[in-house]
């Protein structure tokens, strides 16, 4: 199988990225006295970046073909139709 | 060779081999399954719910951090495993392979440690909608753990039997995805259920 | 890569020393796969169609004896008479056996499997022995549906849609084993179609052969991949909601359980986001084969070939959005309810392009009524119906009239039985010769179909005058309501009409088992038909392709200039140079 030969990104770094990602959340949790709603965005904010960095690199997306990265994401829209419709129910 | 050629799946399609392109389409399939669990909680608990439990208060917090943080650390030893694979480092493979299996099989025990307290603390499934959702929620992603053990050790004794020698990275990549998709719902559950 | 490539098709032609538990009963071929859903899927056809006679039974005569019905146990029908909550059962156990153990494998497990890998010219599935788990992951699960009518407490009696709290609390409903059964069968197939659309969507983009272009491929190919999707992507939203289900059930949990703060309307909600695509890939399938069969059988190109493909789409996709149609009576919130109606109604459009598409492929073609050619017509004249009414339930002011009554069931009926079924007949009726290497004899073919034809109108038609006099659907005994009395002859002479429509299939079985045996033998391409599949002999051989085919042009070249035959097979190479017209004609 010919891939496209690319040097492997630096896994190590991604590791501590995740890791310190996942103490500033705890803290952010704990600590902080934010209003919650900030609370609410903020760990939204720190959660998908984590999860866009394992999806990246860890199961490398970013070096893929274009039309797998189309697979990748077709559910995400169908996910947050889902989501955002019923909430209309329960205002 | 034409035939081969088109059986390895270079061209035409995705451009990525058989085996891959579809544990994406399996990957695709279990987001929904998880949308389906999710979002059931995400209108249960901001949508319909009057009062909620403070999470923080009845789950151990700093317990699951360090999973959260043993898990991480098993999805990169995957990818490090992947390298190994890619780069034909039999010994490696092999060390990064345990090592994901042993740090998977804890998580999961961990896990049972938790639920084992929550249970003799009378938090049940039975416990209003927050019982039922988390229980739901982590327990199904506990099992998606499980198997993923189960793949891996698979794959890891098969490493040990030299079958992924000579560049043969493919079964390694496939479990890979798997792994490292079940944790990524783990970054997000972590997220919703206990902390916010 | 060479090694892996033959790992990963342990079936390739060739090799054939299988013994007869390899080759017809733990089989990785994917035509023997096919071959086994549509036994199986026929004998729930013929289960579902048993449960409804009985249904209309009492309804058509409440309260008397059912013929036969003193061999049903005391806790179903004592004396022959049916008690109500086996009558509950037969309502939701008809529409479950129906719906997901004989329409849904018979166009997702039998043609997908069958026609897939023959259309795009491969030798097998990607995943041959994930295939072999699909069928055997299923037959369980048709196990445990069929065990919940013998448990205590009788089988699950919500309706097939199964709406919590009803579902959820035995309390309420006295059933409790046969729910769970329900819901764990249901769980189980779940895992089984993903398995199935993980192949065909894995087999349709990697695996087509040389030449053959996503816009070559035929639109029987286009709508199972679509479907494919649909099946992946919507499935497991459903085993999410049977999963929360169960554990209300077993575990106690509230998901659904008002009293606990849970939302009977999340099931509504979860189960429709599954169920509107699910209505999809019930006729999407249906749509594609029909497609081919009546290009075939007018001897003329697919009129609009891409707009064909694009309305394929457009419906897959806009299925996503329509699900709250379902729940005008629920209580919605009216802005969602009016985004819902909006988004219905422009489901019409692709709808109505295919519809055209069809009278435009038929227009001034040299048409040819076989047997398949005549059900496909009448799919095409049905599902017109079905989808008419369709729109008038689409609109929220006349579904809160009718909601729930005759007219829902008249109108799923039409594209349920009169459009996905007769297009099943046809296809079993266009694609026999290459599953089983004999013809279907076209006399009681035609029998079959003018007699069904007939029947299912007149059991079907009425019901809408039903619905619209206020006729409620699930109900045990309308003689009970003072203004459904006037009814009462119409429900008996649907009745009757409904055991001459079951009657009327018997030509299908006899036809069906006696060719096995009789039937004559098959040639290659005995409809002259353009697919890949008729290049190889009839059956289809183990492996499919001696050598793998290239394919020169789309699928629908039929009176084409370029030769002299009327049809021109996807892989036959010809002289660029187009011959001279012939003097008359076109």
């Amino acid at each position: 199988m010919p891939t496209t030969e690319h040097k492997h990104p630096n896994y190590i770094a991604i590791w501590i990225w995740l890791a310190v990602l996942t103490a500033v959340e705890v803290l952010v949790a704990f600590i902080s006295s934010l209003p919650r709603h900030i609370l609410i965005l903020a760990l939204l904010f720190l959660a998908v970046w984590k999860a866009l960095l394992v999806a990246l690199y860890f199961m490398h997306l970013r070096f893929e073909p274009k039309r797998l990265l189309i697979f990748a994401v077709a559910p995400l829209p169908l996910a947050v139709i889902f989501v955002m419709a019923i909430m209309q129910e329960f205002p | 060779m034409a035939h081969a050629a088109v059986m390895s799946g270079a061209e035409p399609g995705a451009g990525v081999y058989t085996k891959k392109l579809g544990m994406w389409t399996f990957l695709a399939s279990e987001v929904m399954f998880f949308t389906a669990l999710i979002g059931s909680y995400i209108v249960l608990r901001f949508g319909a719910a009057e009062t909620w439990p403070v999470p923080t208060e009845t789950l151990n917090i700093p317990l699951t951090a360090l999973n959260t943080f043993i898990l991480i650390c098993s999805s990169v030893s995957m990818v490090k495993a992947y390298a190994a694979a890619v780069d034909d480092d039999q010994k490696w493979l092999k060390i990064w392979l345990l090592a994901t299996v042993i740090m998977g099989a804890m998580f999961v025990g961990v896990q049972v440690y938790e639920y084992y307290h929550l249970i003799h603390d009378h938090f049940l499934p039975s416990s209003g909608l927050f019982g039922s959702t988390f229980y739901t929620m982590t327990g199904f992603h506990g099992f998606h753990v499980s198997m993923g053990v189960l793949c891996m050790s698979w794959v890891t004794i098969k490493a040990f039997r030299g079958g992924y020698a000579g560049g043969k990275y493919q079964g390694v990549e496939v479990v890979g995805l798997y792994w490292h998709f079940v944790d990524l719902v783990w970054i997000i559950l972590f997220t919703i259920v206990y902390l916010i | 890569m060479t090694t892996a490539a033959v790992a990963e098709r342990p079936t390739a032609a060739g090799h054939d020393g299988r013994s007869f538990i390899q080759r017809y009963i733990f089989t990785t071929d994917h035509k023997i796969i096919g071959i086994q859903f549509l036994f199986m899927s026929l004998l729930f056809l013929i289960v579902g169609g048993l449960l409804a006679l009985m249904m209309r039974w009492q309804l058509g005569y409440p309260g008397q004896p059912m013929p036969g019905g003193g061999m049903l146990p005391e806790t179903m029908a004592p004396d022959g008479i049916l008690l109500p909550e086996f009558y509950n059962s037969l309502v939701t156990m008809h529409g479950t056996f129906m719906v997901f153990f004989a329409i849904m494998p018979l166009l997702v497990g039998v043609f997908a499997n069958f026609l897939i890998p023959l259309k795009i010219g491969a030798p097998d599935m990607a995943f041959p022995r994930l295939n072999m788990a699909s069928f055997w992951i299923a037959v369980p699960a048709g196990l445990l549906m069929v065990a919940g009518f013998f448990v205590e407490g009788g089988h699950a009696g919500a309706g097939w849609t199964a709406y919590a709290p009803l579902s959820a609390r035995p309390d309420l409903s006295g059933v409790s084993l046969g729910q769970i059964f329900w819901l764990l069968s249901l769980a189980i197939l779940g895992l089984s179609s993903i398995l199935g659309s993980m192949n065909y969507i894995t087999t349709v983009v990697n695996m087509r052969a040389p030449g053959m272009t996503w816009f070559r491929l035929p639109l029987s190919i286009w709508s199972l991949f679509i479907t494919a999707i649909l099946v992946l992507l919507a499935i497991p939203v459903l085993s999410g909601a049977a999963i929360m289900l169960l554990f209300d059930q077993t575990l106690g949990t509230h998901f659904f359980n008002p009293v606990e703060g849970g939302q009977p309307l999340l099931w509504q909600h979860v189960f429709w986001f599954f169920g509107h695509p699910e209505v999809y890939i019930l006729i999407l399938p249906a749509m594609g084969m029909v497609s081919d069969i009546i290009s075939n059988g007018s001897r003329k190109p697919v009129f609009g070939y891409h707009s064909m493909v694009f309305a394929i789409i457009a419906i897959a996709f806009l299925g996503w959005i329509v699900w709250g149609h379902h729940m005008f009576q629920s209580g919605m919130n009216p802005m969602l309810g009016t985004t819902f109606m909006i988004s219905t109604l422009v489901i019409a459009v692709p709808s109505a392009i295919k519809t055209f598409n069809w009278l435009g492929t038929l227009w001034r073609g040299s048409i040819h009524f076989h047997t398949p050619m005549l059900n496909a017509i009448g799919f095409v004249a049905m599902f017109v119906i079905g989808g008419l009414s369709g729109i008038y339930m689409a609109t929220t002011p006349v579904d809160i009239f009718i909601h729930d009554t005759y007219f829902i069931v008249a109108h799923l009926h039409y594209v349920l039985f009169g459009g996905s079924l007769f297009a099943i007949f046809a296809a079993i009726y266009f694609w026999y010769p290459k599953m089983f290497g004999r013809m279907m004899s076209e006399r009681l073919g035609k029998v079959h179909f003018v007699l069904t034809f007939i029947f299912y109108n007149l059991v079907f038609f009425p019901m809408h005058f039903l619905g619209m006099g206020g006729h409620m659907r699930r109900i045990y005994d309308p003689t009970e309501y003072e203004f459904l009395q006037p009814f009462q002859p119409m429900n008996r002479f649907i009745t009757v009409s409904v055991f001459f429509l079951v009657a009327a299939q018997v030509p299908f079985v006899v036809n069906f088992f006696w060719s096995l045996f009789k039937g004559a033998p098959a040639s290659e391409n005995p409809w002259k038909d353009n697919g890949l599949e008729w290049t190889v002999s009839s059956p289809a051989p183990h492996g499919n392709f001696a050598e793998t085919p290239t394919v020169y042009h789309g699928p629908y070249e039929f009176s084409s200039p370029l030769v002299d035959d009327d049809y021109l097979p996807q892989s036959r190479a010809v002289d660029p140079q187009p011959r001279p017209a012939p003097a008359a004609g076109d």
